[in-house]
C-alpha cells in the first residue's frame, strides 16, 4: 500500500522539480543538463550523467557483520527473499517503511531516516536525494549481477551509466478489467472511452495520482504530451475526468489490485503490476483469467531503482543485496510476493509465462523491453504548471 | 481555635483568585504546548513559503513576513472555486450525522439515565466494548460486510433491500460518520441527563403537563448543555474527517475537506495548501466552540442567579 502510495504521489514529488521554459531550451543540448526548480534532471531528451563528490567503496571488502538497514514501501520485497539473503550473508535486515518519495527524502535529509539502502526511488526523487548529497556511487565490482537489467536502462536518462542506480521494478499505465464482464473488443478503437462509459458507473475506478490520470485523459483526446505546460490541455483533461465523474462516479484510489479480483470493480485505470497483485487477492475458486488487462499503444511507462545512501554503515551489505535482488532466481521469488515486474532482460515475458503464475489474460499486462522503450516519460514539472494540474485534478476530485 | 482557623484558611481559599487560578497552571502549559504551539506552526506553514529546490513548506515564524497570497487563493477557493462542494457537502454531511446521531443517542442516553436501573453499568459497557477496537477496524471490518457479498449486504437482501453500499454513496458515508461517533455523544449526554434533577420533572406532570411537554419544556432544556457540549464533541472530529470517506467510498462526489487537507499535506507539491485549509477549518469551528461558550455562560449565569 505505502509503495502505491508513492507511485500514486510521483507527481507529487514531482512537482517539486520541474519541466518548463528551461527545460525545453535544454532539450537536446547534452552539454548542460536541464536545470528545473534549482535541480537538475535528466529527461529522454536531454540524459543526465550525475555528479560524483565522494568515490564509491573501494574493491573486495569484506561483508560487514551486523545489521543492514533498508528504506522501502511496505509489501514491495519478499519476506522469504529477505530471511535467504539473512542467512547467506550471516546478516539482519531491519526495514523502515516509507509513504511518500517526498516524505522519506525530508526524512532522510533532517536524519530521522539513516537507512544503507533505499528501495523503490523513482528518477524524480533521484534529483533531490543528489541535490541533497545523501546518495554514494555505486561500485559495479559487487554488483555482477547488473548485467541482468534491461539494456535499455542500464544507462537510464536519469542517471547515465548507473552511477548511483540499479533498476528494481519496471511498469506501465493501462485499464485493468474483468474479462467475465467485458470483452476485450471493448478496448478496440480508442479504449480509454471505456472509462467514460456510464454502464460501469459504481463499478470504475481509476488511479489516485493527478499526473497519471490527467495524462489518461490527455492521452485518451490524443495530446501524448505526459509533461505538458499547454493550459488548453491541461483544462481540457480536467474538463474530461469531471464528465468521466458525472458519468460513472469513480473511485479513485490505488486499490485496483484488491477490488477488482473481490469483484467490486468490472475496470480500472491503474498500474501494470496492480494486476499482478492482484492475482494474490482472488478468492478461492476464481481462475486467474478473469483478470485481464489493456495496455494502450502509447502511454506511461516507468521504473523505480535501488541506491545506497552515502551515510551507509553497511554499504558492502547494500551493494550484496542490490546484487542479491539482480539475480534472476531471487528476482522472481521477490516478485512472487511483490506482484511487479523485476527490470531484469533476463526475466523474459516467456519466462515468466513458463513459471506458470502469469494467466493468459495477463499476458498483455507485462512489460517488455519494447514497450519500455516505446513508453512516455513522465517528468517533474515546473511549480506553475504543477499548479495547473493540480488545480485541474482538484476540481475533479472535490466533486 | 481549630474551628476558628478553618474558618479562616476556608475564607483566605475563597478570597485567593490567584490560587485557584494557580490550579490552572498545568493545564495551561499543556494547552500551549500540545496546542497553542503546533496552532501557530500551522499557521507558519500556511503563510510561509515553498522551498524552491526541495518543494517542502517552509514555515515563516515572523507573522509580520506572513505572505497571504496563497490564503487568498484559498479562501476564494472555498468561497466561489473548486473547493466550495467540498466545504458545502462537509456541512451538509456533518449536519445530517449530528442529526442522525442525536435522533439515535438521545433515546438511548435517556433510556440509560432514567430507566436502565440496575442494568444501567450493563448496558453502558455494551455500548462502550465496541469502541475499544480502533477506529480504523471497526471501518475496514465494515467494508467487509457492506461489500456486494458481504454479510449485512446479503442480510439486507432478506427484506429486498439490494444496495450497493460502496459504490461512493453518501448514505454509507453519513452512517459511517454516524457509527463512528456515536458513542462519543451518548456518553457526555448520559451524564447530563444523569444529573439531572428529575423531580422538576416529576413537578411539571403533576401541574398538568403531557409527557411531551414535560420532555420539550423541561428535559430538554435543562440537558441544553449537555446537548451542545455533545454535539461539539462530535462536530468537532466529523469536520476534519477524511478516514471513513476514505474507507467507505473513496468517490470524488464524497469528498469532504478532510480528504482535501490529507491530499494537500501528504500528496501534493502545495503543503501549504492544506495548511491554510487547516486554519479555514479551525475558523469555521470557532464558531461552534463560541456559541458553546456562550451557552455553558449563559447557563451558569442562571444557575449563578
Amino acid at each position: 500500500m505505502g509503495r502505491r502510495d508513492f507511485l500514486r504521489n510521483l507527481a507529487i514529488t514531482s512537482g517539486a522539480i520541474t519541466i518548463g521554459g528551461s527545460l525545453l531550451a535544454a532539450c537536446g543540448d547534452s552539454s548542460s543538463p536541464t536545470v528545473v526548480g534549482g535541480l537538475q534532471i535528466g529527461t529522454p531528451d536531454n540524459p543526465i550523467k550525475l555528479a560524483v563528490t565522494t568515490d564509491a567503496i573501494a574493491d573486495g571488502l569484506p561483508n560487514e557483520s551486523g545489521t543492514l538497514e533498508i528504506l522501502n514501501w511496505a509489501d514491495y520485497q519478499n519476506p522469504e527473499s529477505i530471511a535467504i539473503f539473512e542467512e547467506k550473508f550471516g546478516c539482519k535486515v531491519v526495514t523502515s517503511i516509507y509513504d511518500t518519495e517526498e516524505a522519506a527524502i525530508a526524512k532522510l535529509r533532517n536524519g530521522t531516516f539513516k537507512p544503507d539502502l533505499i528501495l523503490g526511488m523513482t528518477d524524480t526523487g533521484l534529483a533531490k536525494l543528489i541535490a541533497a548529497d545523501l546518495l554514494q556511487p555505486l561500485n559495479k565490482s559487487y554488483i555482477p549481477n547488473f548485467e541482468n537489467v534491461i539494456s535499455g536502462l542500464r544507462s537510464p536518462y536519469y542517471d547515465l551509466d548507473s552511477q548511483y542506480t540499479v533498476p528494481y521494478f519496471i511498469y506501465g499505465n493501462g485499464i485493468g478489467y474483468r474479462t467475465d464482464r467485458i470483452d476485450k473488443n471493448a478496448f478496440a478503437s480508442n479504449g480509454y472511452d471505456t472509462l467514460w462509459d456510464s454502464k460501469f458507473s459504481g463499478k470504475l475506478g481509476v488511479l489516485d495520482s493527478y499526473r497519471d490520470t490527467l495524462a489518461m485523459a490527455m492521452f485518451r483526446a490524443g495530446n501524448f504530451d505526459a509533461n505538458t505546460t499547454d493550459a488548453a490541455v491541461i483544462q481540457k483533461a480536467g474538463d474530461d475526468l469531471i464528465a468521466l465523474r458525472e458519468a460513472t462516479n469513480p473511485k479513485v484510489d490505488i486499490l485496483a489490485y484488491q477490488e477488482m479480483p473481490a469483484g467490486n470493480r468490472d475496470i480500472n485505470f491503474t498500474w501494470s503490476g496492480d494486476l499482478f497483485t492482484a492475482l494474490q487477492y482472488l478468492p478461492e475458486g476464481v481462475s486467474p483469467d478473469v483478470l485481464g488487462f489493456w495496455y494502450p499503444e502509447k502511454t506511461v511507462a516507468k521504473n523505480d531503482f535501488m541506491c545506497i545512501t552515502k551515510s551507509a554503515k553497511a554499504p558492502v551489505l547494500a551493494h550484496q543485496l542490490i546484487n542479491f535482488l539482480s539475480d534472476t532466481d531471487n528476482a522472481l521469488l521477490n516478485r512472487e510476493y511483490v506482484g511487479y515486474q523485476p527490470a531484469l532482460e533476463s526475466i523474459t515475458v516467456d519466462l515468466l509465462i513458463s513459471s506458470g503464475t502469469i494467466p493468459e489474460s495477463l499476458i498483455e499486462a507485462l512489460v517488455t523491453p519494447e514497450k519500455y522503450d516505446a513508453g512516455l516519460a513522465q517528468v517533474s514539472l515546473e511549480p506553475t504548471v504543477d499548479s495547473l494540474w493540480l488545480e485541474q485534478w482538484t476540481r475533479f476530485t472535490a466533486g | 481555635m481549630d474551628t476558628l482557623h478553618r474558618g479562616l484558611t476556608q475564607a483566605k481559599l475563597k478570597n485567593s483568585p490567584r490560587l485557584w487560578a494557580g490550579f490552572a497552571i498545568p493545564g495551561a502549559v499543556w494547552l500551549t504546548v500540545l496546542f497553542v504551539i503546533p496552532f501557530y506552526a500551522v499557521a507558519c506553514v500556511a503563510f510561509g513559503t515553498i522551498d524552491p529546490v526541495f518543494r517542502d513548506a517552509v514555515p515563516q515564524w515572523n507573522p509580520l513576513s506572513w505572505d497571504f497570497v496563497q490564503a487568498k487563493q484559498i479562501f476564494t477557493s472555498l468561497a466561489t472555486g473548486p473547493l466550495q462542494g467540498v466545504a458545502i457537502r462537509t456541512v451538509v454531511y456533518v449536519v445530517c450525522a449530528m442529526t442522525l446521531c442525536f435522533v439515535i443517542g438521545f433515546p438511548i442516553a435517556y433510556f440509560l439515565a432514567r430507566h436502565a436501573g440496575k442494568r444501567k453499568l450493563l448496558l453502558l459497557v455494551l455500548i462502550i466494548v465496541p469502541f475499544w477496537v480502533n477506529y480504523l477496524m471497526r471501518m475496514l471490518a465494515w467494508v467487509n460486510l457492506l461489500s456486494v457479498d458481504g454479510l449485512f449486504t446479503r442480510f439486507m437482501r432478506n427484506f429486498g433491500v439490494n444496495y450497493n453500499w460502496l459504490d461512493g454513496s453518501p448514505i454509507t458515508v453519513i452512517l459511517g460518520l454516524v457509527y463512528g461517533y456515536i458513542p462519543f455523544l451518548i456518553l457526555p449526554l448520559y451524564a447530563t441527563l444523569e444529573r439531572l434533577d428529575w423531580r422538576l420533572v416529576d413537578a411539571a406532570r403533576d401541574l398538568g403537563a403531557k409527557p411531551r411537554q414535560a420532555f420539550r419544556l423541561v428535559t430538554v432544556p435543562m440537558s441544553k448543555a449537555g446537548l451542545v457540549a455533545a454535539g461539539i464533541l462530535i462536530a468537532l472530529p466529523m469536520f476534519g474527517d477524511y478516514y471513513t470517506n476514505d474507507l467507505l467510498s473513496r468517490s470524488p462526489s464524497t469528498e469532504m475537506i478532510g480528504n482535501q487537507i490529507d491530499f494537500f499535506l501528504n500528496a501534493s507539491t502545495l503543503p501549504q495548501n492544506g495548511a491554510l485549509l487547516v486554519l479555514a477549518l479551525s475558523l469555521f469551528l470557532l464558531l461552534f466552540m463560541s456559541f458553546y461558550l456562550r451557552s455553558t455562560r449563559q447557563q451558569s449565569r442562571q444557575v449563578t442567579r
